[in-house]
C-alpha cells in the first residue's frame, strides 16, 4: 500500500470518544472529541489547499470528559456532549459556548438532524433530549426529554429516522418528524411538560447477542448497521416487510486467531458509512479497519493493524478521506496513555478504495 | 467405461499452482498469475499492473513518488515485500511445505467428512489391495438373457407356477438387489445356509448384487455359476470388511462401529491399536487418519507460517466443555450424523450445535451492561461531579438515577448540595 496516509498533528492527550467530519464536501476540517476533557478542531488543509497533517485550529476546554461531538447547521457550529453531564452549543467562529440541556447522567451521544433542525443527545440517564437550536433567540426554551427503556449506548440518523440501541440490546427506531413535532409542541411552561412519552415506530431486538457498541444508519436510509462487543456486525432494513427482513445479516470481524484455535474477539467499536459508495468502514479493539460492501456481503478492504485500539472513524463528506482514531484501549483503562497511542490518521483513499466490488 | 470421477486426488491438489499471498489455488499457472496482477501487485493510483511486488514498489517510487509498504490483498502474515513472488516461483521452502500439509489435511478431512456421510471406501482404496467398486455394468446379452429369463419366470408366476415369490429371504433380496450395495451390514449377515436355499431359478436376481458386492464373501454366490452371470470383479484374496464392521479388529471397549472409517487410509495401516484408546471421549470419531503430521487446521496453519509450533492436535485432552478445535467439531458433527444408528457410547457428550450465545473465543470486553466508556468513566482521573449550584437543575435529582459510573470510591457526591 502506497503512502497516501498522514497522521494529524498534535493529536488529543488522552482517549479519543468521537471524531466527526465536516459535513461540508469541499471540506477537510474534523472535530475530534477527546477523554482529555477537549474538543479540538483540525484542518486538514494547509494555506496551498493541499492536504496533510493539518493543523489544529481551536480547542474547547470542557468541565469533564467528552463523549461526542457533532457539526451543526453549517461547518462552523459544533455540539458536544459529555460527562459533564451537559450538551452544550459551540460557535467556532465566536468560542461562545451555550449549554443547551443538562441530563441527569453523562451524555454519551449527540447527533444533528439538518433535515428537521433539531439536535438530539443521548445519556446514560436513561433518556433523550431533544433540542431545537434556532431557540437560541429564546433562552426560556428548554430541552424536549423523552425516557428511553434502557441507557442508551449509540444512536445515528438518517434524514427521516433515528436509531438508538440500547443496553439489554434494545433498539428504537423514532420516527424524527414526530420527535421534531413532539418537541415544538412540547409546553415547557408546565412544569414536567417537556416530558414526553413517545412510542417509538419501530422496537427491536439486537440481532446481536451481545452489548450493541455502535450503529450507523445507510446514507440512503434505507436501513442500519449495528455493531457488538463480540466482534460482530449486523446488517438490517428498516422496511418492515418480512421480504427485507430476511435480508438482514450479520457477520464476525475483528478477531484475531490464537496459537490454541480460540480467538481473542475484539469489540467493534466504530461504524462510518461511505458517503457515496454507500459502503461501510468499521473499526476494531484490535487496531484493524475494515471496508465492507453491505448489500454484496462482501469485505472490500482490510488494513494493517494500528497498535492501539480504533475508537473512531469518518468519512470525509465527499467520501476522499478516511480519519481513523486509535486510543489505547477503553477495555484496560490503564492510568496513563503512552505517547503516541493516541493518533489520528487520515487516509486518502483512491477512486475506488471504498467502492463496491458488486454483486459476486 | 470411464470411472466415475469423486473428485482430484491429493496429488492432483497438491499439484495446483497456489498464491503465495492469499493461499488460493488456482487451475493453471497463467490463471494464477493473472490473479497476483490483478489482486497482489497492482497500482491503486493508476491501476497499471506489475509483474511482481518489487515491480510495483518500483513503479510507486517512480511514477507516483511514493513507498510501497505492504502486499495489497495478502494474508496478515504475508504482506511483506522481502520475498519475490511471481507465479510459483520465490515461495519460501517451509511455507511451501506447510501449504502442502495444509492441503494434504483438508484432503484427507474432507475424505473423512466424505466416508463419514456416505460410507464409501476411500477414493484410493483400490491402491490398498481391496479393489475399487467397479460401475455395475451387463453386457447386451447378458442383459437380453435376463430379460428372457425374467419374462419366462413372470409368464411362471403368472401361471402359478413358482413359489419363489413366497421364499422371504430370496423375496426380500431379490426385491432389492442395490439395496446390497448399500448396506453391507445386510448382506453379510444372512446366514450361508439362507443363501444356500436359493431356488436355482433366483440365480440371476441372486447374482445381481454380486456385481456391486462381489468382494463381501467370496464364493458365496459360487451356486450359480450357471446361469452364465459371471460376476465383474474377480473374487480377491483379502475379504473386503464392511465399514462398520469391526470383526478382524479385536473389539475394543467402548469404541462403537466407527462407521465410513476406512480400516486404513493412504496406504499407512494404521493398527487400531493406534487409536487414542486412552481418550474415550474421541470413540465417537471416524479414526482419523494418520498422515506423519498432526492435523492442523487454517487458524494453526496461519500460525505456523507466522513461525510458532502449533500444538498437538493429536493429544489434546477431548473435555468435552472446552473449546475445540473447528476441524474436531466437523468431524464430531459429521460422525455423529453417520452413525445416528449406532448409539452413542456412554459419557459421551456429543458437542451441541454452535450456540451463538456463547462466544466462541476469549472476549476482550464482555461485560453484559456497563459499556465501555461507563467503565472508564468511573476511573477516578475522569470523576466529576456537577456543580449544580451554579445551573438551573431540571426538577429533582433522585440519587438513583444518578449513575453510578461517576461515582467512585474516591468521588463524594453530596446529595444535599
Amino acid at each position: 500500500m502506497s503512502s497516501n496516509q498522514f497522521i494529524v498533528a498534535s493529536p488529543p492527550t488522552d482517549a479519543i470518544s468521537a471524531l466527526k467530519f465536516s459535513p461540508d464536501p469541499n471540506s477537510a476540517r474534523i472535530v475530534v472529541s477527546s477523554w482529555d476533557k477537549n474538543v479540538y478542531l483540525y484542518d486538514l488543509r494547509d494555506e496551498n489547499g493541499s492536504v496533510g497533517e493539518g493543523k489544529l485550529l481551536q480547542k474547547f476546554e470542557h468541565r469533564a470528559p467528552v463523549l461526542d461531538v457533532c457539526f451543526g447547521e453549517d461547518e462552523n457550529v459544533i455540539y458536544t456532549a459529555g460527562l459533564d453531564w451537559d450538551v452544550k452549543k459551540i460557535d467556532l467562529n465566536t468560542s461562545e459556548q451555550t449549554v443547551l440541556s443538562s441530563h441527569e447522567a453523562g451524555v454519551r451521544n449527540v447527533v444533528y438532524s439538518r433535515e428537521h433542525n433539531i439536535v438530539i443527545s443521548a445519556s446514560w440517564d436513561s433518556t433523550l433530549h431533544i433540542h431545537r437550536p434556532d431557540a437560541g433567540a429564546n433562552p426560556d426554551s428548554i430541552a424536549t426529554i423523552v425516557p428511553l427503556p434502557s441507557k442508551p449506548f449509540s444512536i445515528s440518523l438518517t434524514d427521516s429516522r433515528l436509531v438508538v440501541a440500547m443496553a439489554s440490546r434494545a433498539l428504537h427506531i423514532y420516527d424524527l418528524k414526530a420527535l421534531a413535532l413532539l418537541s415544538a409542541e412540547a409546553d415547557s411552561s408546565v412544569p414536567g411538560g417537556n416530558r414526553v412519552e413517545v412510542e417509538p415506530w419501530q422496537r427491536r431486538e439486537s440481532s446481536l447477542r451481545f452489548m450493541t457498541r455502535c450503529v450507523a444508519c445507510m446514507p440512503d436510509g434505507a436501513g442500519y448497521v449495528s455493531s457488538s462487543i463480540e466482534g460482530r456486525v449486523a446488517v438490517e432494513w428498516f422496511d418492515p416487510s418480512p421480504e427485507s427482513q430476511a435480508r438482514k445479516y450479520a457477520f464476525k470481524c475483528h478477531r484475531q486467531p490464537a496459537e490454541d484455535g480460540v480467538d481473542v474477539i475484539y469489540p467493534v467499536n466504530a461504524l462510518a458509512f461511505h458517503p457515496v459508495f454507500g459502503t461501510f468502514a468499521t473499526g476494531g479493539g484490535d487496531g484493524g479497519v475494515s471496508f465492507w460492501d453491505g448489500i454484496s456481503k462482501r469485505r472490500i478492504r482490510h488494513y494493517p493493524k494500528h497498535d492501539t485500539s480504533v475508537s473512531a472513524v469518518a468519512f470525509s463528506g465527499n467520501g476522499k478521506y478516511l480519519a481513523v482514531a486509535i486510543s489505547p484501549g477503553f477495555e484496560d483503562g490503564k492510568d496513563d496513555v503512552a505517547e503516541g497511542a493516541v493518533q489520528i490518521y487520515v487516509r486518502e483513499l483512491g477512486e475506488t478504495e471504498a467502492k463496491g466490488k458488486g454483486a459476486k | 467405461m470411464g470411472k466415475k470421477r469423486r473428485g482430484p486426488s491429493l496429488e492432483e491438489l497438491l499439484a495446483r499452482p497456489w498464491c503465495y499471498y492469499c493461499e488460493r489455488d488456482f487451475d493453471d499457472l497463467k490463471i494464477l498469475i493473472s490473479h497476483q496482477k490483478a489482486k497482489h501487485f497492482k497500482c491503486d493510483r493508476c491501476q497499471r499492473r506489475l509483474n511482481t511486488a518489487g515491480g510495483l514498489s518500483v513503479h510507486l517510487s517512480q511514477v507516483h513518488k511514493e513507498q510501497l509498504t505492504e502486499v495489497d490483498n495478502a494474508l496478515p502474515n504475508r504482506m511483506g515485500l522481502d520475498v519475490e513472488i511471481f507465479g510459483m516461483e520465490g515461495i519460501p521452502e517451509d511455507v511451501l511445505k506447510a501449504h502442502q500439509q495444509r492441503v494434504a489435511t483438508q484432503f484427507q478431512q474432507a475424505e473423512v467428512e466424505r466416508q463419514a456421510v456416505t460410507g464409501n471406501p476411500p477414493a484410493g482404496a483400490s491402491a490398498n489391495g481391496q479393489p475399487a467398486k467397479k460401475p455395475k455394468l451387463e453386457a447386451a446379452s447378458d442383459l437380453k438373457k435376463r430379460l428372457a429369463e425374467h419374462r419366462a419366470k413372470r409368464a411362471e408366476a403368472l401361471a402359478g407356477g413358482s413359489s419363489g415369490d413366497v421364499t422371504p429371504t430370496s423375496a426380500g433380496q431379490s426385491a432389492t438387489p442395490t439395496g446390497f450395495a448399500q448396506s453391507p451390514q445386510a448382506a453379510a449377515t444372512p446366514a450361508p445356509d439362507q443363501q444356500q436355499s436359493f431356488p436355482p431359478a433366483y440365480g440371476s436376481a441372486a447374482a445381481a448384487p454380486a456385481f456391486s458386492f462381489p468382494q463381501t464373501h467370496p464364493g458365496q454366490f459360487q451356486p450359480y455359476p450357471a446361469n452364465g452371470n459371471q460376476p465383474l470383479d474377480m473374487p480377491v484374496p483379502q475379504p473386503y470388511v464392511p465399514n462398520g464392521y469391526p470383526q478382524p479388529f479385536p473389539a475394543i471397549p467402548g469404541q462403537p462401529p466407527t462407521y465410513g472409517a476406512p480400516p486404513s487410509f493412504l496406504q499407512q495401516p494404521t493398527p487400531p491399536e493406534h487409536r487414542p484408546s486412552a481418550l474415550p471421549a474421541a470413540s465417537n470419531l471416524p479414526q482419523r487418519p494418520t498422515f506423519g503430521a498432526p492435523t492442523v487446521n487454517a487458524h494453526q496453519m496461519q500460525q505456523m507460517h507466522m513461525g510458532h509450533v502449533p500444538q498437538s492436535q493429536a493429544t489434546p485432552a477431548y473435555n468435552g466443555d472446552g473449546p475445540v478445535s473447528q476441524s474436531v467439531d466437523d468431524l464430531i458433527s459429521g460422525a455423529a450424523n453417520a452413525a445416528a444408528a449406532s448409539k452413542p457410547t456412554e459419557g459421551v457428550e456429543k458437542p451441541a450445535k454452535k450456540d451463538k450465545s456463547k462466544p466462541s473465543g476469549h472476549m476482550i470486553y464482555s461485560h453484559e451492561t456497563i459499556s465501555p466508556e461507563e467503565r472508564m468513566a468511573e476511573l477516578p482521573r475522569y470523576a466529576f461531579v456537577p456543580d449544580t449550584t451554579s445551573q438551573t437543575v431540571l426538577g429533582e435529582v433522585p440519587p438513583a438515577v444518578v449513575v453510578g459510573a461517576i461515582q467512585t470510591s474516591d468521588t463524594v457526591l453530596d446529595p444535599a448540595r
